[in-house]
């Protein structure tokens, strides 16, 4: 009871102590998510201001006789001559594990309706990415479980890959496919009770999006039991553009928290397109001079600081990001995905053309790089799939030149057969992300020929039916290769046995 | 947009005239409001409110306004003056403005800085860290 006293005691000690200083302003005008104050001479440079009624804003403009800052929270209220004031503290977010399985706002408010979230660490929403000194050069696979990304395009631990295409071409079902392959790998790796095993966590930011579409996107992030490793991010359309602006950067936080502490994260930002445009309203309403299609001179910056902050840190973890860009009519050269092409370390090009033929994922394999290379592949994927994107690309030209005419030579007629079975088979459906091994498996039988004799459109059956007798009959074959990574003597003469034995049960 | 944004530009090249070793001087201040009259600028209006401004917050750098609940004396007064000038190093005077609103204690703003030592105030605090 004494020390219940005593600590009443310390907080009139405290309600004693001396005056509080408290450096204030008034509001002079507040407009669409924005306020330009006067007074508040002595705020920094993205200090959190306090304004009446428990609404926060931030502070981006330091002018010589007003600052100019953006509104978070509740701002209904506000009027004119309000008086804010300085709190010395910079915007946070909550973070931790106890933030997986969670939808949060921009702030880091629970938006579930499952209760308070019960972290106990707070990160600056703004931080300066790792330094050169930091980091480790990506060497470490991040299997998405799409067969055309994985064999061709491999995505590694650390690394930023743009996913960028028109409206409607699948950029996002490929991020939700990454994500839920994720959780199956965490499951599978944290069941084997293996030591050197290391989860990726997801982080998936919604900016911009119609709640609808955020709701499902949870919905199958649940149904395939992905939300327990995934943290949602969301700032809605009807948010206010502070809000979208910064959602990306909360979502960066909560990433570099399971990086700095020794694990994985992957983080999604869908899409920075829409994250662009908010920041461009902030930017126009506060009178920052404009630039190209309106947007601020430092919308470069807004992107290259966000992706910076993602890393492979040497002695700790990584931040893997997915950033998603939506072009207008495929138009690559526009302002922000020239701006975003630049910073990434590789992208993921989507066709709208390839879509509509059902050719889905809608990768464009001419257009599509991944700058960290065969250095983020396993070498079993590299011993079946290195020469891939070669063949593709090789197919796609001659393809090209072979509607001009049916007089095409025996070679020529090969490599188009076999093109074109290669097309068939990596068509995927959405939300079924395949594992690595089964993808192994499935690229070895194509590289021995035992989809040759089949009709082009039993392929993806054919595929589908040996991975499936792959996972009911041969697991301990399939384990042995997620454990090897590596296709040896041996290994190659159990798969061949095995799916000799699938041929000789499959019926097209 | 630009009319507005000459006008500043004019009211804070005024008030910049209008100081005197940093201070505003009342002789140059008239001065001022003299030279306007006679010129007439574009948009005096504009000009004069934001001259008005820059003038007013100058002004609230030298004045410790003391808000108060209770009863203060004439000693506080001169104290508080005597501490705020000694803090600014700039001459500050005090000046009273009952407020029931704090329930007790003092409340004291020099220029944009607000000493808060009332109970409103504390329990304000209180309120935001519960």
């Amino acid at each position: 009871m004494s020390t219940v006293i005593e600590q009443i005691e310390q907080q009139i000690a405290k309600l004693q102590n001396k005056a509080v200083k408290k450096n204030t302003g008034t509001i002079r005008t507040v407009a669409d998510g924005v306020a330009r104050l006067d007074g508040l001479s002595e705020a920094m440079y993205n200090e959190m201001i306090q304004f009446p009624g428990g609404a926060m804003g931030i502070a981006l403009n330091l002018e010589e006789d007003e600052v100019g800052c953006i509104l978070l929270g509740d701002v209904s209220k506000l009027k004119e001559g309000d008086e804010v004031h300085t709190t010395g503290r910079l915007l946070s977010v909550p973070v931790g594990k106890a933030l997986l399985g969670r939808a949060v706002d921009a702030l880091g408010n629970p938006i579930d309706g499952k209760g308070p979230i019960a972290a106990t660490e707070f990160y600056p929403v703004e931080r300066i990415a790792p330094g050169i000194i930091a980091r480790k050069s990506v060497s470490q696979p991040l299997f998405t479980g799409i067969m055309a990304i994985d064999s061709m395009i491999p995505i590694g631990r650390g690394q930023r890959e743009l996913i960028i295409g028109d409206r409607g071409t699948g950029k996002t079902t490929i991020t939700i496919d990454t994500i839920i392959n994720q959780a199956k790998i965490n499951k599978v790796g944290l069941a084997s009770g293996d030591p050197k095993f290391r989860p990726v966590y997801s982080i998936y930011v919604a900016v911009g999006q119609k709640q609808s579409n955020i709701v499902r996107t949870i919905t199958s992030l649940e149904e395939a039991g992905a939300l327990e490793f995934t943290v949602i991010v969301a700032a809605a359309a009807a948010d206010n553009p502070a809000n979208q602006y910064i959602a990306p950067f909360s979502g960066a936080s909560i990433g570099e928290w399971f990086m700095e502490n020794g694990m994985d994260a992957l983080i999604v930002y869908d899409d920075l397109s829409k994250h662009a445009v908010a920041y461009r309203q902030i930017s126009l309403i506060l009178k920052r001079p404009s630039g190209r299609e309106a947007y601020p001179g430092d919308v470069f910056y807004l992107h290259s600081r966000l992706l910076e902050r993602s890393a492979r840190l040497d002695g700790k973890g990584s931040l893997t990001a997915l950033p998603i860009i939506e072009t207008q009519a495929g138009d690559l050269s526009a302002y922000i995905p020239t701006n975003v092409i630049s910073i990434t370390d590789g992208q993921i090009f989507l066709e709208t053309d390839l879509f509509n033929q059902g050719i889905r994922p809608a990768v464009s394999v001419g257009l599509s790089v991944s700058r960290v290379g065969s250095s983020a592949q396993i070498k079993a994927t590299k011993q079946v799939g290195g020469k891939l994107k070669g063949e593709l690309a090789q197919f796609r030209e001659l393809a090209a030149f072979a509607q001009f005419g049916s007089d095409l030579d025996a070679k020529t007629k090969a490599q188009l057969d076999r093109g074109s079975r290669i097309v068939e088979l990596f068509k995927q459906p959405a939300y079924n992300p395949v594992p690595i091994e089964q993808q192994v498996v499935t690229l070895w039988a194509m590289q021995k020929g035992y989809y040759d004799g089949l009709d082009l459109k039993k392929v993806t059956a054919a595929a589908v039916s040996l991975r499936g007798f792959f996972a009911t009959r041969k697991d301990a074959l399939l384990t042995k290769l997620r454990t090897k990574a590596a296709l040896d003597a041996e290994l190659e003469a159990e798969l061949k046995t095995a799916v000799d034995e699938w041929k000789a049960t499959f019926t097209a | 947009m630009a009319a507005n944004k000459k006008a500043q530009q004019l009211a804070r090249q005024l008030f910049k005239l209008s100081l005197v070793d940093g201070l505003v001087s009342a002789d140059r201040v008239s001065g001022v409001l003299g030279y306007l009259e006679k010129l007439q600028p574009a948009h005096p209006l504009a000009v004069l409110r934001a001259y008005q401004r820059f003038v007013t917050i100058e002004l609230a750098k030298s004045q410790a306004v003391v808000e108060h609940a209770g009863v203060v004396s004439d000693s506080i007064l001169q104290t508080i003056a005597a501490s705020m000038t000694k803090k600014y190093g700039r001459a500050i005077t005090a000046s009273t403005r009952a407020n029931p609103k704090l329930l007790a204690g003092l409340r004291v703003r020099v220029g944009d800085d607000v000493y808060e030592s009332s109970v409103s105030g504390q329990l304000g605090t209180l309120a935001a860290s519960v």
